[in-house]
């Protein structure tokens, strides 16, 4: 028995500046990602990882709703971005071994400036994005509080455990060890020749 | 030339190779939970991509929905994850996971 397909089949992007911003995107993505995989300064991949998730969010905004694009960019980049600038802070000070000049600061403005400029083509010559002008998300808010309310219930949830759990583990005193039945104290405080 | 759903798809696989390497290979906690984030962020885009350019979609914005949902876990597992990171620092002052080792 034949499929019958209702309505037109979603269609492959053919404007060529749109195609070659998402190709441009794909690739700095991949190479965001291997950078903040490769890198030695955890400073420098925490801003690849951002950087890499902001470019995530430019893809959103040329294949998916444009709510989508906003969630991804003021949610997920700014929150990850934040947690891992805050552990930064509590951990190594945020120190960078970088200057403020060198190759890989020079290299990113360099990178960051040309997909800018191509985004600034992309918009002046074809007709993206639509989406962002033309009733933005009222059909995913509809998806979402309609088709998916357990989920976001399930979703609530696991956003409120995971902030309790981390708060309840930072404000443990220390972990217990495994050698010697646990510890109250923090290292800084234990004397310098007990250690094992 | 086109951009259709083997290219999102193909840089995704990529994507998400990347973040098992980072989980595999790297010492660092910070490093790991970066890659648990780019598998995250791969999956993510894999869902997009079948909800824009799959012959399945029968609701565009099913997909969007779904990657909500996976980015809120990503965020929830990021959190819980540093603050475990914070206590090995805390612990061993170093963010490797082995620090503990020998």
């Amino acid at each position: 028995m034949p499929v019958l397909l209702i309505g037109a089949l979603p269609q492959p992007i053919t404007e060529a500046p749109l195609v070659i911003l998402i190709y441009a995107v794909l690739i700095l993505m991949v190479a965001g990602a291997l950078a903040s995989v490769l890198m030695r300064s955890t400073l420098l991949a925490t801003g690849a990882f951002a950087a890499t998730l902001g470019l995530a969010a430019l893809l959103y905004l040329t294949i998916a709703p444009f709510l989508l694009f906003a969630v991804q960019l003021l949610v997920f980049t700014t929150i990850s971005a934040a947690l891992l600038v805050g552990l930064l802070r509590r951990t190594t000070g945020l120190e960078s071994t970088q200057e403020p000049f060198s190759r890989e600061w020079i290299v990113a403005a360099g990178v960051a400036a040309a997909v800018l400029a191509l985004l600034v083509v992309v918009v002046a010559t074809t007709s993206w994005p639509v989406r962002a002008t033309a009733n933005p998300g009222a059909g995913f808010w509809a998806t979402l509080t309609n088709s998916y309310i357990v989920g976001l219930a399930v979703l609530v949830v696991i956003l409120a455990s995971a902030a309790l759990g981390s708060g309840l583990l930072l404000a443990a005193p220390t972990l217990p060890s495994a050698r010697g039945g646990g510890s109250a104290r923090s290292p800084s405080s234990r004397p310098r020749g007990s250690r094992r | 030339m086109s951009a259709g759903l083997n290219l999102v798809l193909a840089a995704s696989a990529v994507l998400f190779a990347v973040g098992a390497f980072a989980v595999v290979a790297r010492r660092s906690a910070v490093l790991m939970l970066i890659g648990t984030q780019f598998m995250f962020l791969a999956g993510s885009i894999a869902f997009v991509a079948f909800g824009r350019f799959g012959l399945g979609a029968v609701n565009a914005t099913a997909g969007a929905a779904v990657a909500i949902f996976a980015s809120a876990t990503a965020v929830a597992e990021l959190a819980v994850g540093l603050a475990m990171a914070a206590l090995i620092y805390r612990e061993h002052r170093s963010l490797a996971v082995d620090a503990d080792r020998g």
